[in-house]
């Protein structure tokens, strides 16, 4: 039972660390928390349903242009308002992107109607002696893990990587270096973005969409982010897992029900025993 | 010129005191409710619009408030003025547990746990399915307290505009604002800002809390959607943006607007008008963040303690 749960928790967790990366990323090059991100990946959920039933195309061939596609919408959103409050209260910042978080969702309203759709592929599960391997969590797995690497290749060995990291380092020092930040800022929105798809194209295939679905991961990315220590990109990818690990470890001592409960009380807990996150902040 | 404030405003309070005596059930009922969002958003700006730090999950001290009102009417049969005092403690209560652990950092934390608290809420009302009837709700005794309630939300507006205003003018509310402008800058001056921050919340939660207890008996019957949406939290958001946040007034008049205009224009759109507040916040954080208030403030040479 308990490897059960080790198990889910980490496959869950690997798209959680995804995710969350792609909020961290925002908030350590431009200080904002993104309360958008959860409603990108609800967009990217729905990039996915309409190739998936439109074109009939393998749910997995769509990551990349549900990346594609969001990573437009993140240089559009930030070219025409984010950038506006980069340097304002954090109020502003906040109050600007719930706005646009309301909107996204009132839009995919509009457009798709709050029914509940499902992309119906690689139902099933692998069984390995006593543990069942869900097979469309194992290859989310796979490919969540597959991005994450690749994101951080990038920002570790290209110069526009370092470019990002630099500047959530310090700003000013970078521009001194001759970055342009405010390109820099335009590519991290715009990554955080297609981060964000795809998450929802690889839960489309897992539970079902419909356009009040991504809110939820905004809180638990953050939730992630605070584990992991804020502004310590490696430390998303721990507390994703470790996120997974909990949620699954609550569904089974208590129920799936008091699961969001559960991640809920970490998160207070933390911010009242450790609220620079297990790893500690800003070691970027 | 404050003598004529004052005897405006004594006459606005006579009309609506006597307003019940002549109106009709469905303006009595519209009034009701236009208390309700007054002191919502009054409660919002309390909070947010003082101190700078965002509550997305006002809503969640309305329907503490309301589930606590309503157990207590339903299953102790508390009367309900007893019952509204104690959906005031609640939120006093809820807003100390959250506010305790989240308001001593600084930045989004705080933001971010009002976010997912009404998820959370939701989850523990339908846990414990035996107390508060879970998916399928909590019916109060009937009783016809129209009269009474639209008094008691009226009053409940009133106090709370009205502790805006001393707030306002008082130094807690100077070291607030200063709190709000730069914090690093607050606590070199000697402020704890931890306290006042953490005063302010507990400050903007009895209002909601009392409101929903009042709401709950005035309805007669409530469910976790019914009591815990988002869209509330929403509406008092765009109601004091528009209106002027970090003021006395401003969230009144946001009120009132709002609330006319759902009433006369949009409620005939329904599914526009989320996306329009949406749109609503968007435009009023870039463009006038300080609201119509604050504009007239700015042209007009208004107190700021308006």
């Amino acid at each position: 039972m308990l490897g059960q749960v080790v198990v889910s928790g980490l496959l869950v967790g690997a798209l959680y660390a995804m995710v969350a990366l792609g909020l961290a990323l925002i908030f350590g090059v431009m200080r904002i928390i993104n309360i958008a991100h959860g409603p990108l990946l609800m967009l990217g959920a729905y990039v996915t349903y309409f190739l998936y039933q439109g074109f009939g195309l393998n749910p997995y061939l769509t990551v990349p242009v549900s990346m594609a596609a969001l990573f437009l919408v993140g240089l559009a959103l930030e070219r025409t308002l984010v950038f506006r409050v980069v340097d304002a209260p954090e109020l502003s910042s906040l109050l600007l992107t719930f706005g646009i978080s309301i909107a996204l969702v009132n839009a995919a309203q509009l457009a798709f109607t709050s029914d509940l759709r499902a992309v119906e592929y690689l139902t099933g599960a692998w069984v390995v002696g006593p543990i069942a391997f869900s097979k469309s969590r194992v290859v989310a797995f796979v490919v969540a893990a597959a991005i994450t690497a690749l994101v951080f290749l990038f920002l570790t060995y290209t110069r526009p990587g370092k470019a990002v990291r630099a500047t959530s380092q310090s700003r000013e020092v970078a521009m001194v270096c001759g970055v342009n930040v405010g390109r820099v800022y335009l590519l991290t929105f715009g990554l955080a973005s297609a981060l964000a798809a795809a998450g929802g194209s690889l839960i489309a295939v897992i539970v079902a969409i419909q356009p009040e679905m991504g809110q939820i991961w905004t809180f638990k990315s953050f939730l992630v982010i605070v584990l992991g220590g804020a502004g310590n990109y490696p430390g998303a990818l721990v507390g994703g897992l470790l996120l997974g690990l909990v949620e699954q470890l609550a569904s089974l001592l208590l129920t799936a029900q008091l699961s969001e409960v559960v991640a809920y009380v970490l998160l207070v807990l933390v911010l009242l025993l450790r609220p620079t996150g297990l790893l500690g902040g800003r070691q970027t | 010129m404050k003598r004529a404030a004052l005897l405006l405003l004594a006459a606005l309070g006579l009309a609506l005191t006597v307003y019940p005596l002549y109106g009709t059930g469905y303006g009595v009922r519209a009034m009701l409710q236009l208390f309700m969002w007054v002191a919502l958003a009054g409660s919002w700006n309390l909070i947010s619009g003082l101190t700078g730090y965002v509550s997305f999950g006002h809503v969640a001290f309305f329907g503490v408030g309301a589930y606590t009102g309503a157990i207590l009417i339903v299953r102790a049969g508390w009367p309900w003025p007893a019952a509204a005092v104690a959906g005031g403690l609640a939120g006093i209560l809820l807003a100390l547990a959250i506010g305790w652990p989240c308001l001593r950092l600084k930045g989004p934390y705080f933001a971010i746990a009002m976010l997912g608290l009404n998820e959370v809420l939701r989850a523990l009302v339908s846990y414990f399915e035996g107390l508060t009837g879970g998916g399928s709700g909590l019916s109060l005794p009937t009783l016809d307290a129209t009269f009474p309630i639209y008094y008691a939300m009226g009053g409940l507006a009133a106090a709370v505009t009205g502790v805006t205003y001393l707030v306002l003018t008082s130094r807690f509310g100077l070291r607030l604002m200063t709190i709000r402008e730069d914090e690093v800058a607050a606590e070199a001056m000697g402020i704890d800002t931890f306290r006042h921050k953490l005063l302010a919340f507990v400050l903007s939660a009895v209002a909601p809390g009392i409101a929903g207890a009042l709401a709950a008996r005035d309805q007669g019957y409530i469910e976790p959607i019914s009591v815990f949406p988002l869209a509330t939290t929403i509406t008092m958001i765009v109601m004091v943006l528009f209106g002027g946040k970090g003021t006395v007034w401003g969230p009144v008049l946001g009120a009132v607007a709002l609330f006319v205009a759902q009433e006369a224009v949009w409620a005939r759109y329904p599914y526009v008008h989320p996306l329009l507040f949406g749109a609503i916040i968007v435009a009023v954080v870039l463009l006038m963040p300080r609201g119509v208030l604050g504009l007239l403030q700015l042209r007009y040479r208004l107190p700021r303690a308006i």
